[in-house]
């Protein structure tokens, strides 16, 4: 095998080629030189600047914002004078039992949708990296709830999980249940419903980021455990999940933010109900600025939220990097 | 080649900059010519639910009929699904960008009204007297916040009871119950079939009042102060204690504490899972699309130790104080309490607010008759701005106790305490 050193694809000119041409600017003088620097300089610069503003403008400033509006008695009206109320925001959300159920819930669907997201969407993405006929057909059709509206599937869920509704019609003839089970009108067994729905929803997603990277598995590495015995299992735990890591790094964190931000499937599914029961964390929010105009409020739970999920991203991140796969 | 580049670059991203910034800033409203014909924007509901009878009237008859006598004003109406006025209302308080009139519910005025974006009409509107006289005072009161007005109603509505006669057959009953005494005879007749006696989507003020207060009991004081004495008051009690008894023994379905999995009332009436509900004049709209063969049966509301009272629904038409066509916008205002606004709307299904045009608004829609009878005694929830909170206290607090998990006195005894600082708080 011959080594070919690769070709330079750099587009910096050569130092033989650059030198004349400064030689001659310095003997007509300095300014154009300059000029052409500060351009060299300003050309990056000019083509971050639109998607910096829009990102300053419609991320940054708002972000900005909430947090100021999380330390006031926030009154909507344009050019309202608003009390400034200090930390009585976040006392407030403290003493509040619904921001704790809410909080709670937030993670119970989180710590209910991850995990099987995961592990399935990686058994799938094994299952259809693998050659088999249709192999394209049943990758779209895992990934299809994925790009699927979330209202759409939410009002689906809540008749599959109604009192008169399928899931309990399947138990009852499986004899699992006597059918009379009413899903969304208790705690925990509305959130089953509703991460049921997370964890299909998010199957497609995993999987096929897990999909991309089995196909950086080396080939080589695999044959070579194959010619020293390994099992299936063992080739599983030693190379593949060795190689896509990274993959499960991001699918976890991404996981784990999207949880803790679940929003529409509440909505629609329970609206946080009954009596508040199903609450989590961003439909009380929505519930505080946009039925009760509390903006000030809303905001200071929003600020919390976001605390959380950065602080989680972190650890997780901490975690991760500090631990090997042997 | 490298100089290319730059010659080209910096104008490009210059010029997507421009774009970009400029395109922010075009969005600014154009200022209304002083002398031309005023326009006024207009944004209701009427259209909510694909209703389009009452778009259709307000486009075809009412706005028309505005326009020929008021040739210098234009009215732009846009129609905003319920669930989202709300929301479009805050978003474009903050924004600065709200319409001149806005037909809200009744029970968003007091919020608005406080925040300084609905503007007072008593005092400042030259025939307001003369108009608010006109309606009936529980819609007119809908309209009141710290003494002043801040609009008039425009429609109205209350619940009665609706019943599917062939349910209550069923059981070999005839009638619908007339009173407490009646349902509960009903409830254990009907069980024999496994039909509820009465279903109810939720224990809101909306769902929870008409019961409390045909008990006899109150949610607050006359000044609207005070639940806690009132709410949690022996007739209150008794009256929640009622529908709790009958909710245990599986005659209220679940749908009450707010399972959304429950079949809804719309469709379990019509076709025979439930024998009773109570609701308002919209359904004979819905239901004649959707079952064309059902017939429902309307009489008052189940009477009580308090009598027969029911809960004022509807809307008011209301100006915003941001409003740069104050006069033109008065004058809409004084036009919805026409005859021909309000007639036309009847017909419809929005009810008339105006007391004396009952008996022509009766003659026209032979079934909003006892709607209109039960409007004399109805009565509106609490009119301050933080309602909805209210509304969010009954709800959670009573659940409990149609759970089994606390008393109903213990239940209403928190509910009164929860909004005895949600009436006067101002914020």
């Amino acid at each position: 095998m011959t080594h070919v050193v690769p070709a330079v694809t750099s587009t910096r000119p050569q130092t033989p080629a650059a030198a004349p041409d400064e030689g001659v600017r310095s003997i007509h003088g300095r300014a154009p030189a300059r000029r052409a620097a500060a351009r060299r300089v300003a050309i990056p610069y000019a083509f971050l600047a639109p998607g910096f503003v829009l990102f300053a403008a419609l991320i940054i400033y708002p972000m900005i914002r909430a947090f100021q509006m999380s330390f006031y008695d926030w009154r909507v009206v344009a050019g309202a004078t608003s009390d400034f109320i200090g930390w009585q925001n976040y006392v407030t959300a403290f003493h509040d039992p619904i921001f704790w159920r809410a909080f709670a819930n937030s993670g119970a669907y989180m710590a209910m949708t991850v995990p099987p997201q995961i592990v399935l969407g990686l058994l799938v993405a094994m299952l259809l990296n693998a050659k088999a006929p249709g192999r394209a057909v049943y990758r779209l059709l895992f990934y299809l709830p994925v790009v699927t509206s979330w209202v759409v599937v939410s009002l689906l869920f809540q008749y599959l999980f109604a009192n008169a509704g399928l899931v309990n019609y399947v138990l009852h003839g499986a004899h699992a249940t006597n059918g009379a089970t009413s899903w969304l009108s208790g705690r925990w067994t509305a959130m089953v419903a509703i991460s049921a729905l997370g964890i299909w929803k998010g199957i497609g997603w995993s999987m096929m980021i897990f999909l991309a990277a089995l196909q950086g598995v080396s080939r080589d590495l695999e044959e070579a455990a194959l010619v020293d015995g390994a099992g299936r299992w063992r080739r599983f735990t030693t190379v593949t999940l060795h190689a896509i890591w990274p993959a499960t790094i991001f699918v976890t964190v991404m996981l784990v933010i999207g949880g803790f931000n679940v929003f529409t499937s509440v909505l629609l599914m329970t609206g946080g109900g009954p009596a508040d029961q199903t609450q989590v964390l961003l439909t009380f929010m929505y519930e505080q600025a946009f039925k009760y105009l509390d903006f000030g409020y809303g905001s200071a739970i929003a600020v919390l939220l976001t605390i959380v999920v950065f602080a989680l991203s972190v650890v997780q991140l901490r975690v991760f990097r500090n631990r090997t796969l042997t | 080649m490298k100089r290319t580049t730059a010659r080209w670059a910096i104008p490009v991203a210059t010029a997507l900059f421009a774009a970009l910034a400029l395109s922010a800033c075009s969005s600014s409203p154009a200022k209304s010519s002083a002398s031309g014909p005023v326009t006024l924007t207009f944004w209701g509901t009427y259209g909510n639910g694909g209703n389009k009878a009452q778009t259709d009237v307000l486009s075809q008859t009412i706005i028309p009929a505005f326009e020929k006598a008021h040739p210098n004003i234009k009215v732009n109406y846009v129609d905003v699904p319920y669930d989202s006025l709300l929301q479009k209302l805050t978003t474009s308080a903050a924004g600065g960008q709200l319409p001149d009139l806005v037909r809200s519910d009744i029970i968003w005025v007091p919020k608005f009204a406080n925040l300084g974006v609905f503007a007072q009409l008593d005092g400042k509107m030259p025939n307001f007297n003369t108009l608010a006289q006109a309606t009936y005072p529980g819609t007119l009161s809908t309209n009141k916040w710290q003494g002043h007005y801040y609009g008039l109603p425009l429609d109205t509505n209350t619940r009665v009871l609706i019943t599917n006669q062939s349910a209550l057959a069923s059981a070999g009953l005839s009638t619908p119950p007339a009173t407490f005494a009646d349902l509960q005879t009903d409830a254990t007749a009907l069980a024999a079939k496994k039909i509820p006696v009465f279903a109810d989507s939720g224990l809101q003020g909306w769902n929870i009042l008409p019961w409390i207060w045909s008990g006899g009991g109150q949610i607050t004081n006359a000044d609207l102060t005070q639940a806690t004495g009132y709410l949690n008051s022996a007739q209150s009690v008794a009256a929640v204690q009622m529908l709790v008894n009958l909710y245990k023994e599986g005659e209220i379905p679940n749908l009450l504490i707010g399972n959304k999995g429950a079949v809804s009332t719309q469709d379990g009436l019509p076709k025979g899972n439930y024998a009773n509900i109570l609701d308002g004049p919209w359904m004979k709209a819905i239901w004649a699309g959707q079952y064309q063969s059902f017939q429902p049966v309307y009489s008052p509301m189940p009477a009580g130790p308090g009598g027969s009272i029911s809960v004022v629904g509807g809307e008011d038409i209301v100006m915003t104080a941001s409003s740069k066509h104050q006069d033109a916008a008065e004058q809409f205002i004084a036009f919805t309490q026409s005859s021909v606004y309000q007639l036309s709307m009847a017909k419809t299904g929005q009810m008339s607010v105006v007391s004396s045009l009952d008996a022509q608004e009766a003659a026209a829609s032979p079934e909003l008759a006892p709607y209109i009878k039960q409007l004399q005694t109805a009565r509106s929830r609490p009119a301050v701005p933080d309602e909805p909170q209210i509304d969010t206290a009954l709800q959670d607090d009573l659940v409990p106790a149609f759970e089994g998990k606390v008393t109903v006195q213990a239940a209403l005894d928190k509910a009164a305490k929860d909004i005895d600082p949600l009436l006067t708080a101002t914020k």
